[in-house]
Order: C-alpha cells, then sequence, then structure tokens
C-alpha cells in the first residue's frame, strides 16, 4: 500500500478510517512520501488502533491492563520492582503460550516532570520491560515500544494515588 | 494561511521602509538621562506614561485607536511603566498638536504623566502611514520619532515595534515585543496542538491541525519557522512548519525525535534522538541527517538549548543519577555539570545575553523556575507558587522570561522579568497551554 501523497491527505484519511470505524483492530501501515519545500521525506504511520494513542484519537481514554496487565514504577524510575516482575513473568506466561501474538510495549509518566524528559523516561521504562520480557524468553521481534510520556493519561487529578496509576507500562492488545 | 505568508513576507517591506525621522533627531543624551534615573529594570518604580491614539485623517480611525491599545499594553507588561487611563486625558487627540511646539505639556503633567506617546496615522494607497513620536513631558521636549509604512495588517507588528522603540530610547535596550510566542495547547478541544501568539495575547494562529500530540516547540532564529514533535503518524518525528502550517518531515528515526532547537547561525539542529532507550543529543543538518552526537550513553539526555555564539549546548540528563543540568561544547565531549541543588533540574534554556541559565526545578514536591549562572554557581529563585511552574524561555533581550504554570489550574503561559518580581498570566486558564518558546526578534 506505497503511496505517494501529501501529508494532509493522510492525516484526513487516518481520521476519517477512525470516523467511519471501518478499521479493524490491526496496525495501519501505509507509506506516505511527505513532499514539503525544499526536501523529501518518507514516514511509515505506525498509529495502532488498539494502543493508546489510536485510542485518544477515536475520543476514548486509555486502556488500563487487558490481557496482559500493566506495571507500575516509582517516581522518576525505571526499575522493575518485584511485584512489576511477578507481572511480567505472567505476562511471558501468556506471550509464549500465544505464539504468534505481537504487543506494543507503552512507556508512562506521571504529570511531574518536563514533557521532553517523561518522554525520555517513558522510553526507558519500555526499553526496561522489553529487556526482561527478552530475558525471560520472549522473541525481541514481536515486541515493539514507544513512549507517550506525561501526554496519555489514565487520570488527570494532582493526588499520589492518580500519578501512581498514571506511572505505568501498557501493553496493547496483542495482535497476530 | 495566505494572509500568514504575505504577513511574514511583507515584514521585510516594513523593515526597508521604516525611516527614523531625522527631523526630529533625538535631542536624546538630555532626555534619556533624565529619564534614565527613574528606569533601571522591570520591577523598579514603575514609570507614569500617557499614550495618546493617534491623530487619524480618513479612512484610519480604527487604526489611530488600535495602535495606542498595543502600545499601552506593551508598556504595562514591561513592567516598566504605569499607563495613564485614557480616561484622564484632557488633550482631545484629533484637535491637538503631536509636536513639541504644539502640544500643551500642561494637560499631561497635571494628570501626572511623565512621558508622552502621540502621533499620527494616515491612509497612503492601500497601507496606512503611521508616524508616532515620545515625548518628555517634564522637560517639553520629543525624545524620538519614527515614520512606519505597512498594510493594514502590519499594524500589530508596527506598534509591537514603536513599543520596542520606547524602552530602547528610555533604558538604552531594545524591548522584547516584536516577537512571538509558540507554546502547545489544548485549548481547541482534547487534542495537543502548536499555536503562535504575539506577547499580548492578540493573533493567535493554529500551526498544527494533526488531531494527535503535537509537542515541544521551538524557533528559527529568523522567527519564520518552528521545529515541533507530532505522534501525527504513530511515531513521535520531528517536522519543521512555516507559522502558516505548511509542514515538512525534518527526522522520524523509529523512537523519540524530540525538541529540535536551531543553532543560532540556522547550520544546525540541535535534538534529542531515542534509540533502545537510551535519549542521546545529536546535531542534524537542516534536511534531517544526523552530523554527529553530541553526547552518547546509556542515560536519558534531552532539552538541548543553544549558547548564543553557537558554540555549546546546555541540556538535562540523568547521567549522574537524577535529572541535573549540564554543559557541553557543540562538537561533543566531556558534560561540565551546573546544577547542584535540589534533586530533579529539567529543561534548561540559555539567556540570549549568555550570562544565565533558566530551568525548572522540583522543590517540595512540585517545579518551580531558577536561575543559575553559566558557570554554576548564583543560583536566583523566579517563582514561589502552588502547581507546577515548567519550559521557562528568555525573551529576545534577556530581561523576561515565559513559562508554563499550573498555579491557577489548568496550564497556562505567564510572563516574568528576570528576577521574577512582576509575574503577569498572558493566556486564559483552562487551555492547558505547556512548552512555550519566545522566538528572537523578527525579521
Amino acid at each position: 500500500m506505497a503511496r505517494s501523497i501529501r501529508l494532509a491527505a493522510v492525516v484526513i484519511m487516518v481520521a476519517a478510517v477512525a470516523v467511519t470505524g471501518c478499521a479493524k483492530k490491526k496496525r495501519i501501515t501505509d507509506e506516505s512520501t511527505i513532499t514539503g519545500a525544499g526536501a523529501t521525506g518518507t514516514e511509515e504511520s505506525l498509529t495502532n488502533e488498539g494502543g493508546s494513542l489510536g485510542r485518544y484519537k477515536r475520543g476514548l481514554g486509555p486502556e488500563e491492563d487487558g490481557v496482559l496487565k500493566d506495571i507500575h514504577f516509582a517516581y522518576d524510575s525505571y526499575e522493575l520492582d518485584g511485584s512489576a516482575r511477578d507481572v511480567l513473568a505472567a505476562n511471558a506466561e501468556w506471550l509464549k503460550e500465544n505464539r504468534r501474538a505481537r504487543t506494543e510495549i507503552e512507556g508512562h509518566c506521571d504529570e511531574r516532570g518536563t514533557v521532553e524528559y517523561n518522554l525520555a523516561l517513558g522510553a526507558k521504562r519500555a526499553k526496561a520491560v522489553k529487556d526482561y520480557l527478552v530475558s525471560l524468553g520472549i522473541a525481541s521481534e514481536r515486541l515493539s515500544t514507544i513512549s507517550y510520556g506525561e501526554e496519555l493519561p489514565l487520570c488527570r487529578d494532582a493526588s499520589e494515588q492518580c500519578f501512581a496509576r498514571n506511572r505505568r507500562v501498557h501493553f496493547v492488545p496483542p495482535s497476530e | 494561511m495566505g494572509d500568514a505568508r504575505a504577513r511574514i513576507g511583507s515584514g521585510a517591506v516594513v523593515g526597508a521602509l521604516l525611516v527614523a525621522l531625522g527631523a526630529f533627531a533625538v535631542p536624546a543624551d538630555v532626555a534619556r538621562a533624565q529619564v534614565r534615573g527613574t528606569i533601571v529594570g522591570p520591577g523598579a518604580t514603575s514609570y507614569p506614561i500617557a499614550v495618546s491614539p493617534l491623530k487619524s485623517t480618513s479612512g484610519a480611525e480604527r487604526a489611530a485607536g488600535a495602535f495606542a491599545d498595543i502600545v499601552a499594553k506593551d508598556l504595562d507588561l514591561s513592567g516598566l511603566f504605569r499607563v495613564i487611563d485614557r480616561g484622564a486625558y484632557i488633550e482631545n487627540a484629533q484637535t491637538s498638536g503631536v509636536t513639541a511646539d504644539t502640544i500643551d505639556f500642561r494637560d499631561w503633567s497635571t494628570i501626572g504623566a511623565q512621558a508622552l506617546v502621540k502621533g499620527t496615522v494616515e491612509r497612503e494607497g492601500e497601507g496606512l502611514v503611521v508616524e508616532a513620536r515620545l515625548f518628555d513631558v517634564v522637560e517639553g521636549k520629543q525624545i524620538g520619532g519614527k515614520r512606519y509604512r505597512g498594510n493594514d495588517d502590519e499594524l500589530r507588528r508596527i506598534a509591537h515595534r514603536f513599543a520596542d522603540e520606547i524602552m530602547a530610547l528610555l533604558t538604552g535596550e531594545r524591548g522584547p515585543f516584536e516577537s512571538r510566542i509558540a507554546f502547545a495547547s489544548r485549548r481547541r478541544g482534547r487534542f495537543k496542538e502548536i499555536y503562535t501568539m504575539s506577547l499580548d495575547g492578540g493573533d493567535l494562529r493554529a500551526v498544527t491541525r494533526d488531531g494527535s500530540i503535537a509537542l515541544a516547540p521551538s524557533w528559527s532564529p529568523d522567527g519564520r519557522s518552528l521545529l515541533f514533535t507530532s505522534f501525527a503518524s504513530g511515531n513521535p518525528s520531528l517536522f519543521a512548519s512555516d507559522l502558516g502550517g505548511d509542514k515538512r518531515l525534518i527526522s522520524s528515526r523509529r523512537g523519540l525525535n524530540l525538541g529540535g532547537r536551531w543553532s543560532p547561525g540556522g547550520r544546525a539542529i540541535a535534538v534529542a534522538l531515542e534509540s533502545g532507550g537510551a535519549t542521546d543529543i545529536a546535531l542534524l543538518d537542516p534536511d534531517g541527517q544526523v552530523m554527529h552526537f553530541v553526547t552518547k550513553d546509556r542515560g536519558i539526555d534531552v532539552s538541548p538549548s543553544w549558547s548564543p555564539d553557537g558554540q555549546s549546548i546546555v541540556f538535562c540528563s540523568d547521567r549522574g543519577g537524577g535529572p541535573q543540568i549540564y554543559v557541553v561544547s557543540a562538537q561533543g565531549g566531556t558534560p561540565r555539570r551546573v546544577t547542584f541543588e535540589g534533586s530533579y533540574n529539567t529543561s534548561p534554556a540559555w539567556s540570549p545575553k549568555g550570562d544565565r541559565i533558566a530551568y525548572a526545578s522540583r522543590i517540595g514536591g512540585r517545579f518551580q523556575v531558577f536561575t543559575v549562572s553559566v558557570g554554576g554557581g548564583d543560583v536566583k529563585r523566579i517563582t514561589s507558587t502552588r502547581g507546577d511552574n515548567e519550559d521557562p524561555s528568555w525573551s529576545p533581550d534577556g530581561r523576561y522570561l515565559i513559562f508554563s504554570s499550573t498555579r491557577d489550574g489548568s496550564g497556562a503561559i505567564y510572563l516574568s522579568d528576570a528576577a521574577g518580581t512582576r509575574q503577569t498570566r498572558l493566556t486564559p486558564s483552562g487551555g492547558d497551554d505547556s512548552s512555550p518558546a519566545w522566538s528572537r526578534w523578527l525579521e
């Protein structure tokens, strides 16, 4: 489905897919060439309909848990504590039983700290989770990562309870 | 969008046609010395000034009041002036004179004005001719005057330029108002988009309509385009856009392509690139090709900001444990740590004067804006409010800062003088505004 169209057209098309709801729960992989003054480049559309960004574009809040459970972190940390490792062990078992399933690992942060640092911190969280799953025997090709930093919170009140919910790694519902 | 391009394009015309009115040549040193004793910097005792509507000929009436409104708002925002309410003015703007020998300065000293702005606006073909003058009321003398030609769309810019001129005449340094602010906001719905506006909150323009997440805008040195990161295609990629929203992809490496900042000379873009969880500072050429990595390690390096000479970059790194501010040569090498107070220091911005770095620091669980000397000492706290104060950005003249704050609830953009004395909210609360970036002076 390689196309050579202006970015604006791609955006409109993606939006139209979202609005008409005809999209299946699978990855959109339109490759588009962006033409702009002075330079060209290619950008693959990675919007994952089942992921937090895909849901957000459709007016839905991010999902909490799923068949693969979320894991949580301390403030400004990407370390996996004991309970995180337990959850990841169970997630790894599910991925071993469903050998063709792929998932995207989303790193998220609470609102404290700046937008840019939190995006980098979310990437660290996602990578720490991916590395641990790989160490448990899951092929890295089945696991992609993305960080949304503090952009897609589960809740927006300034309470420690809410901050703790938002400091998470979420797994996009697996697809085959 | 067509408007935006015309406006940008003809900006140069304003510049070319700007003529200092030689006939009024500033009898300046006397007058300047007179007022300099009063105005020492933002936060000092404010200086009473009257800004009269311009005297207008047929077809320019609207411009006459609009010019005065914009100049008055800028002077108020500067913190240097107390603009006397127009209702108190005795002289009729349409019937009174606009030169030192035809103004009755007693009408202005009576209401407490020490300085006075008067002038004329006339239609000339499709455009406007504005003559604006600044008077010393006490001495009864003109301090300076300018004539500007431009179309109606450029009136705002002409007014901002004259406000900057008033500050130059009275403080010896050009003001910061002929500039724009870019920021990210959810003011028009749930999506975070990039907008620009004048410092006075006027002339709001949407740059992105991605319907996704767009963030971390920054300006090209000439103020004609922006860099920002957008998730429009799923991956957080770096884009450049003109102010009308015509955008081009700069960098779309898998992972973060974050926080691009043009070098002062416009030859390189400093950006944070993430690969395998590690985020490093790289320099890209204007087409997005990596020239070299400035930092390379396993940790987080983000938020680059250039020194005004383009030789060094300040950034935030967790290499020492928590996030702290470091300075490194733009060529690479070993970074030097700048912040030692506080356990979480982030989002540095190098002053255009070169001497200080503004940043956000976590204290008592929330974030406040601080500045520190480039050498690492002399830490000054700028904000002390509830909520979070983040992402400071300097004015082109280095005398002011803007930053985001949640002190009044949802994020809004605030202006402060560099000492933190007077802080003013620039955008309405409730729009979830963040990541403000102040342009250099517009060309």
